[in-house]
């Protein structure tokens, strides 16, 4: 009993140790591949000083606090054998995994002429590392494994990304990564605040669509460009109410009858833009520069040479992250996703978070349509077809349930640049299209079942 | 949803589910026999089955998922037929499927081993279903591509003469029919009401000792066979391989097991409703194909896909109130009543108005008059309506001929809304269709037959199409004693049907 208090305070700093030793790793990672890269020293220096800064505050602000240790300590068993055992059973998901990696590699290595060279070499380590690493830590975890999980997996990729393909940590890619990914990451605002209320959302890519076409008519037709921007975000949110008290009353259909709802949205905006023209489908009008420079890659935000739309991206985040965590409506919303009963017992209105949660989304997907139209240039009512399932690719990856009440948009984020990384890494390795979405199919289920498992029956009654 | 079912009289049982379907069925069936008469013809319908067929059996893969619970849409329905679809071309393209039987056990294997595979993960994983199906969607889709990069291949040569479409004994509806008649047969096994009491409460069904990892796996095993037959009707029905459809055919699918009432949210659905479903996704695009919207005409299908999934969903949030308010409703009935009226419909748009009387050929169909119909004048004319002879008709009737129709035509009406009457407040009492139903369903089916074979009014023609003179032979006069000798001994026999029925409800298959 009495040292209890030592254990934990030694368990902290132990935990301070690891991130430290992570803090080491990433700006070490950093440093070399800077060197190789030819990077300005200078530069460099700054650059590594302050990736390190930023994960040890990273890590002792927001992972330290909400690790949880496990409660049994060893130490009284009996040696020898039976400890090995405990040891290797203790261990199993680590050592099936590195012994699954080990193999690929020594076939691999005997197959394939040409792959036992130093470059899969250094990759084969860095996995190796990397998963001893994750394996170990996040056993530490009890709240937000599938953050710490995703996150891992981030590095792995992009390290293994930089070590095989020719700038894939060049300033430019990572720029147009952040640009796809900002698009994607701002389709699943909506899917996440409904996911959380245990909802779905399927009429995204319809409205991304709508809104588009939409737009550009409106602009055809001479109005102001920010009066039509308005119109159709106000359309989008339009939508969102009509999604939200329509499957209200049935939440267990919601998948369909959002995509219902989206199904007309967008025959409806065809036909309404087709009218009085010759090109049925087509949409012809001038996007407004301004409006271009907001989503193009060669866009720049008060003379930096960033794409405004990362930027925006980056405060809706920072807003929805820190709102859902710090508001009444974040705090309700997670309140009404996790028990519907005891929700309503403290006066929470199930249906006007649910009818909000929709509204967001129908306004956010309509902005996500308009700031599409600025990257493309063209109306093009089928431009939010990908985003169809990989918005809830992305949601599940995070690790929010779909199932309601766990997760947030802090976790989608981390998903979208999973997806992203993923998506740019197949690119660069000379995949095609199809071999992408093959692997992100595949990838997808061990994704959510590190940490999105749910419990046996036999538990729940 | 279990407290109203378990206020609601015994009618609101799942069934009632299905009156929105129907409903929505006979709209669109009128509206499409009124623009385009040609639906009802050997030709017609026979196309009709053959676009149908893939899209019915796929909806009802997805019912028997969907029965199973835990919201199970498996959203990778499209991707797996187009799997085995464009395995079937290509392989049959090296010539290593060669016969019929090979290439239906090559189909069902895979459909079955991918199913399985799903509801391993589903069991032992535990992994959201819908999230497993996600997963094997991007998959599937991605390794479609891959094997077949653009449409292509043809299908093998024995299977050429299956797409069609001019005939009805097309191959195609022999796989429909057996289909619904074997989940038909399934319904009344043990294992079904295990399957329906696990989708509608899990616990409940574990803790009452069903063993659920079977059950699940079984439900698996049903959707990959569905699924196997779906993708050998899809590679009929265009005759080579197109790994592309992959997410239409999720959407339509889904659509079509929503509007036949199948609940998402498990433990409701059936193989009835999801037919009617597809068979009503596949009118919506018939009627709205009659009408010419130029170049906005996908348009307009968009739309109006959205809008009936959404109103249809709507409605049946309305059923438990509406059934509140008028308790003695059964979609039997309203099916009869409004088959009547179809049929009805169909006469009025096949037949000819302006053509001339053919020579009197006196009929015996209307001598034997049985029908009480006591109060209206023109009697001769209502029992040959019943007999549906309107060659008869005119021959009796030459000159006021176009006013008999309409006069014929409400008068069979009125006797089959009596009919209905009398029969709605005995059938809403028991759960299984009485004897007399089966009759009634059977010679509108008969009729339908009839009427659809019967093409153009022309005796000679009758014998052109290959199976019609002995069902025109058998379909003649059997519509009429049946439909003739209703009234009279309906009441004598309705009470025992009802006295005999309670011994043969079947057991309680709500898991409550």
């Amino acid at each position: 009993m009495s040292n209890a208090p030592k254990t934990l305070y030694t368990r902290l700093s132990a935990l301070q140790w690891v991130g430290l030793i992570l803090a080491i790793l990433i700006a070490g990672l950093g440093f070399i591949l800077g060197i190789v890269q030819k990077v300005v020293l200078q530069e460099l220096i700054f650059y590594t000083a302050a990736t390190f800064a930023l994960v040890i505050w990273t890590w002792n602000a927001y992972v330290a606090p909400h690790a949880k240790f496990g409660a049994e300590d060893s130490g009284d068993g009996p040696s020898g054998f039976a400890l090995a055992r405990a040891f290797v059973y203790h261990h199993r998901i680590l050592i099936i995994a590195l012994l699954v990696i080990l193999g690929i590699f020594l076939i691999a290595s005997a197959t394939v002429t040409g792959f036992f060279n130093w470059l899969n070499i250094v990759t084969f380590l860095v996995l190796c590392a990397l998963l001893v690493f994750t394996v170990q830590v996040s056993q530490l975890f009890v709240d937000n494994r599938s953050a710490f999980i995703g996150l891992m997996v981030l590095i792995t990729m992009f390290t293994v990304g930089s070590i095989f393909i020719e700038g894939f940590s060049s300033g430019q890619n990572i720029k147009s990564m952040m640009l796809f990914a900002a698009f994607l990451g701002l389709a699943c605002v909506g899917q996440t605040l409904v996911a959380l209320l245990g909802g779905l959302d399927l009429s995204i890519p319809f409205v991304i669509g709508a809104s588009n076409v939409f737009l550009l008519y409106l602009i055809g037709l001479g109005m102001y460009s920010w009066v039509a921007i308005l119109i159709v975000l106000l359309l989008g949110a339009l939508i969102g109410w009509l999604n939200g008290m329509l499957s209200y009353r049935l939440q267990g259909q919601a998948l369909i009858l959002t995509l219902g709802v989206g199904f007309a949205v967008s025959g409806l905006t065809q036909i309404v833009t087709s009218i009085g023209s010759a090109f049925a489908g087509n949409v012809f009008g001038v996007v407004p520069d301004w409006l271009k420079n907001l989503a193009a890659m060669n866009g720049t935000t008060f003379g930096l040479s960033i794409p405004p739309v990362i930027l925006i991206w980056a405060v809706v985040a920072i807003v929805l992250i820190y709102g859902m965590r710090n508001t009444v409506y974040g705090r309700y919303l997670y309140a009404v996703g996790g028990n519907r009963t005891s929700a309503a017992r403290l006066s929470i209105s199930e249906r006007r978070y649910w009818v909000i949660a929709y509204m967001v989304s129908g306004t956010v997907a309509a902005l996500t349509g308009v700031l599409l139209l600025g990257w493309s240039g063209g109306g093009f009512i089928g431009v939010g077809q990908p985003y169809l399932f990989m918005t809830l690719a992305a949601v599940v990856m995070g690790g929010t349930s779909l199932l309601g009440g766990q997760g947030g948009y802090g976790f989608t984020v981390i998903g979208v640049l999973v997806l992203q990384v993923l998506t740019s890494f197949l690119v660069g390795m000379g995949l095609k299209f199809e071999w992408q979405q093959f692997i992100f199919g595949l990838l997808i289920l061990p994704m959510v079942a590190l940490y999105a498992r749910s419990p046996h029956i036999r538990t729940q009654i | 949803m279990n407290q109203g079912s378990s206020t609601a009289p015994a009618s609101a049982s799942s069934s009632t589910y299905m009156l929105v379907p129907i409903l929505l069925l006979f709209l669109l069936l009128i509206i499409a026999v009124l623009r385009s008469p040609n639906l009802i013809s050997p030709a017609g319908i026979g196309s009709a089955v053959i676009v149908l067929t893939p899209l019915a059996l796929a909806t009802y893969a997805l019912m028997a998922l969907a029965i199973a619970g835990r919201g199970t849409v498996d959203l990778s329905i499209g991707p797996l037929m187009g799997f085995i679809n464009v395995t079937l071309v290509v392989l049959s393209g090296m010539g290593a499927l060669e016969s019929p039987v090979s290439f239906f056990l090559y189909a069902i294997a895979v459909g079955v081993a991918y199913q399985l595979l799903m509801a391993l993960i589903i069991v032992y994983v535990r992994v959201q279903p819908i999230i497993v199906a996600l997963s094997g969607y991007l998959a599937l889709s991605g390794i479609n591509l891959v094997i077949l990069p653009r449409p292509g291949g043809t299908a093998p040569e024995w299977m050429s003469s299956w797409g069609l479409g001019t005939t009805l004994d097309s191959p195609i509806l022999v796989i429909l029919v057996l289909s619904t008649a074997a989940w038909l047969v399934f319904t009344s096994t043990a294992f079904y009401g295990h399957l329906r009491l696990m989708g509608s409460d899990e616990r409940a069904a574990y803790t009452s000792g069903v063993r659920i990892t079977i059950v699940r796996l079984g439900a698996h095993c049903i959707a990959g066979v569905f699924a196997a037959l779906a993708a050998l009707t899809y590679t009929a029905l265009i005759g080579s391989g197109d790994p592309t459809q992959g997410t239409t055919y999720t959407l339509i699918a889904v659509t079509a097991l929503v509007l036949g009432g199948t609940s998402l949210a498990g433990g409701r659905g059936g193989v009835i409703g999801s037919l009617l479903g597809a068979v009503n996704l596949f009118l919506i695009g018939y009627v709205l194909a009659t009408f010419s919207f130029g170049a906005v005409q996908g348009f307009v299908t968009d739309l109006a896909y959205g809008l009936i999934l959404v109103l249809s969903l709507l409605l049946t949030v309305a059923i438990p109130w509406l059934q509140r308010r008028i308790p003695n409703i059964s979609p039997t009935i309203i099916f009869i009543v409004l088959s009547t009226l179809f049929a009805g419909v169909i006469l009025h748009a096949k037949f000819d108005y302006s053509r001339p009387a053919p020579p009197a050929l006196v009929s015996d169909v209307a001598a034997p008059d049985v029908v009480a119909a006591p109060d209206v004048v023109p009697v001769p004319d209502a029992v040959a309506a019943t007999g549906f002879f309107f060659e008869e008709v005119n021959a009796s009737h030459d000159a006021s001929s176009t006013l008999a129709q309409p006069i014929a035509l409400s008068l069979l009406l009125a006797i089959a809304l009596l009919i209905v009457a009398r029969a709605m407040v005995l059938q809403t009492r028991q759960r299984r269709f009485s004897p007399r139903m089966v009759y009634i369903l059977i010679s509108l089916l008969v009729l339908a037959a009839y009427l659809a074979w019967d093409n153009s009014h022309m005796p000679p023609s009758l014998a052109v199409t290959p199976l019609a003179p002995p069902v025109s032979a058998a379909a003649a006069p059997a519509p009429a004693p049946v439909d003739a000798a209703m009234p009279v001994d309906a009441p004598a026999e309705f009470p025992a049907d009802a006295a005999s029925q309670p011994d043969a409800t079947p057991p309680v298959k709500e898991g409550t």
